[in-house]
């Protein structure tokens, strides 16, 4: 390993830090106790469940494969899954805006959306 | 290209559809999509070092293509497409400005082919907030990197020996 | 620093864009039939805020599915005026100048919109009344002094809310609907269907646009809301109800959805009101007492017909909290929350369970 390696991998990692804390800040800073679970098939909305609420919901796809989602005590979590590889199973659960659980062989995404202010259609006057 | 070199090709190819086939065997599973050890960059790092340069172009494509085919599917074959491609195209600038060691262009390596992956992921489903997972990403294709590096160099130093190249 | 031969790292290069690009693409087409999300917003029907929400391929799709409502709204506002004269249209206007005087053709909506206020009157023992414009009208000069110069308001004479209170009697109103005229037997007699008009207004412009095929398309005249279906992804349509307190931080004091037909209107002191010795006088009159409710801060009702929502909330907004609840609970599909002057909410049975997610 030379020098310039070495500096290579420090630059590497003290970037990495520092958008992953600025990233965690910005999460928490815009995750209100309104916040949604969405969950997409293929970026095509499947489902919207309040992160609030506890629920177990099976979201099946056309082929037969499915992914269980959890929402429990303000935590969003996939627990089982069809999928081969399983990493959507073993990623830790998620309760921030925009943290998200991802199942590529399902195509399968679980996303937290930060709160529903901006979500109302209409209100009375 | 004298048929040394062509018998190394066929040789890396297999070693790196084998590596692949390991990996997919036993996936880094930390929860994390897109993150590899990335067993096959190893043969594409000594190939790099030692048949040159256009034949771990032509060795990296023929093992995304053979594991898509064979493990995968059409958006697999995809995800690893961009990586490799995004990780080569990163890994020859480096050895081209000579400035890192093998260890230094592995790294390079392996943190593109993690951005690579999570472009093409972020496209594929329409998800901007895979992009909360680069950081890790970045840290997991750091590490993967620097010991792929050691024992790519270890490989490159032996073969060149031994093979005379 | 020579960098020779960097060939093979631009071809990896192009072929990364290359991939990019074709994927890019491919979802481009793929995508020709995903509907986005549009609004429309105008100023210039039933004197209030208009707004559409819709879904559809482009904003040229979703201009033609707004204008066809727009156009729809305008008729209405047209024969529901009571304040305007329109040039070759017969309206509410109308029929009030030619009070005493002689019957007034009009289009058979007007007629519609009358039957359904005068069924209401009497559904609503009297406390929403389309003929107490003479008293509203005592009223409504009296607020909009009041508002430009705070200085000069005042309330109206008691004496003349009184003689206008004999000017109200719903019998007056003759309806011919062979000939499709109507006429007003007392010639001091006016009507005012600010308690109806809007919410009859939306019923019968969403009818229409259903009968148009238009779908997940959600209507709100000026707090009126009404919707056809859900939003585009299959959730409810999110409504915010407005705060009474409107200088609290929470603009909203209730969250509720709704779908397909559900209609949603809110009456309240907060809307239109003056002041007269710090006193908060506000534009809903008591039919009984010729004198502006203070009950309550706010209703909103949530029911399957618009007309019947505005009305209603009202009736409600007159009425007691016993008497309202016995009249929400007489009636299916019909829900409504109370808000107290102390921001207290008091539902109906099923609102929470139904509405408020």
């Amino acid at each position: 390993m030379k020098k310039n390696d070495v500096i290579l991998i420090a630059a590497l990692l003290v970037v990495a830090l520092l958008t992953a804390g600025g990233m965690r800040i910005w999460q928490m800073n815009n995750t209100k106790d309104t916040a949604n679970v969405v969950v997409t098939i293929d970026g095509e909305v499947y489902g919207t469940y309040p992160l609030s609420e506890d629920r177990t919901e099976r979201i099946e796809l056309p082929d037969g494969s499915y992914n269980i989602l959890v929402i429990s005590d303000g935590y969003a979590d996939v627990t089982e899954a069809s999928c081969p590889d399983q990493i959507c199973v073993k990623h830790n659960h998620i309760r921030y805006s925009k943290e998200s659980i991802v199942c590529l062989p399902n195509k399968v995404v679980v996303t937290v959306e930060g709160g529903k202010e901006n979500e109302i259609d209409g209100s009375t006057f | 290209m004298n048929n040394k070199r062509i018998a190394f090709l066929g040789l890396f190819v297999a070693l790196a559809f084998v590596l692949s086939y390991i990996e997919y065997m036993l996936p880094l599973n930390i929860g994390i999509p897109g993150a590899k050890v990335g067993f096959a960059n190893l043969v594409v790092m000594v190939a790099l070092y030692t048949v040159g340069e256009k034949n771990a172009i032509a060795l990296s494509l023929i093992r995304v293509v053979l594991v898509g085919l064979t493990f995968g599917n059409i958006s697999m074959m995809m995800y690893s497409l961009a990586g490799a491609a995004l990780s080569l195209f990163a890994m020859l600038i480096a050895k081209k400005i000579g400035k890192l060691s093998v260890t230094g262009v592995s790294v390079l390596g392996g943190v593109f082919h993690n951005i690579g992956q999570i472009i093409v992921a972020m496209l594929v489903l329409e998800t901007e907030s895979l992009i909360y997972y680069l950081p890790f990403l970045m840290v997991i294709g750091t590490i993967t990197g620097v010991l792929i590096g050691f024992v790519a160099n270890l490989i490159t130093i032996r073969v060149k020996r031994v093979f005379r190249m | 620093m020579k960098i020779k031969n960097l060939k093979p790292a631009i071809f990896m290069g192009i072929l990364f864009i290359v991939l990019i690009a074709g994927i890019l693409i491919y979802r481009s087409f793929a995508k020709e039939k995903e509907l986005t999300r549009y609004t429309a917003t105008f100023l210039d029907v039933f004197d209030t805020r208009t707004e559409i929400v819709g879904f559809a391929v482009n904003k040229e799709k979703f201009a033609e599915d707004a204008q066809l409502i727009k156009d729809r709204l305008i008729y209405y506002n047209q024969l529901y005026d009571i304040y305007n004269d329109y040039p070759g249209v017969n309206n509410i206007k109308t029929i009030n100048d030619n009070a005493g005087i002689a019957p007034v053709e009009v289009d058979p909506e007007i007629i519609a919109l009358l039957e359904f206020s005068i069924d209401t009157y009497y559904e609503t023992d009297g406390a929403v009344n389309i003929a107490l414009g003479s008293v509203l009208s005592l009223w409504h000069r009296q607020r909009e002094i009041g508002i430009a110069d705070p200085e000069r308001a005042k309330l109206p004479d008691a004496d003349a809310l009184k003689e206008a209170s004999h000017h109200t009697d719903i019998t007056g109103i003759i309806i011919d609907k062979e000939k499709s005229t109507v006429y007003l037997s007392d010639p001091e007699m006016s009507l005012d269907v600010g308690s109806t008009g809007k919410g009859y207004a939306v019923q019968r412009v969403m009818e229409y646009a259903r009968e148009k095929g238009l779908n997940n398309v959600l209507l709100s005249l000026g707090g009126n809301i009404s919707c056809i279906g859900t939003r585009i992804d299959g959730s409810n349509f999110r409504l915010g109800i407005q705060n009474p307190d409107v200088y609290s931080d929470e603009q909203y004091i209730e969250m509720v959805d709704i779908n397909d037909g559900e209609c949603v209107v809110s009456s309240g002191d907060y809307q239109r009101f003056y002041e007269v010795d710090g006193v908060r006088y506000c534009h809903i009159i008591d039919p009984d007492t010729l004198y502006p409710s203070d009950e309550f801060a706010a209703v909103s009702v949530i029911t399957d017909d618009s007309g019947k929502a505005d009305s209603y909330s009202t009736a409600l907004y007159t009425m007691s909290l016993d008497e309202g609840m016995a009249f929400v609970k007489e009636r299916d599909n019909v829900e409504a929350m109370w808000v107290m002057h102390d921001g207290e909410k008091i539902y109906s049975d099923n609102f929470k369970e139904k509405y408020v997610k």
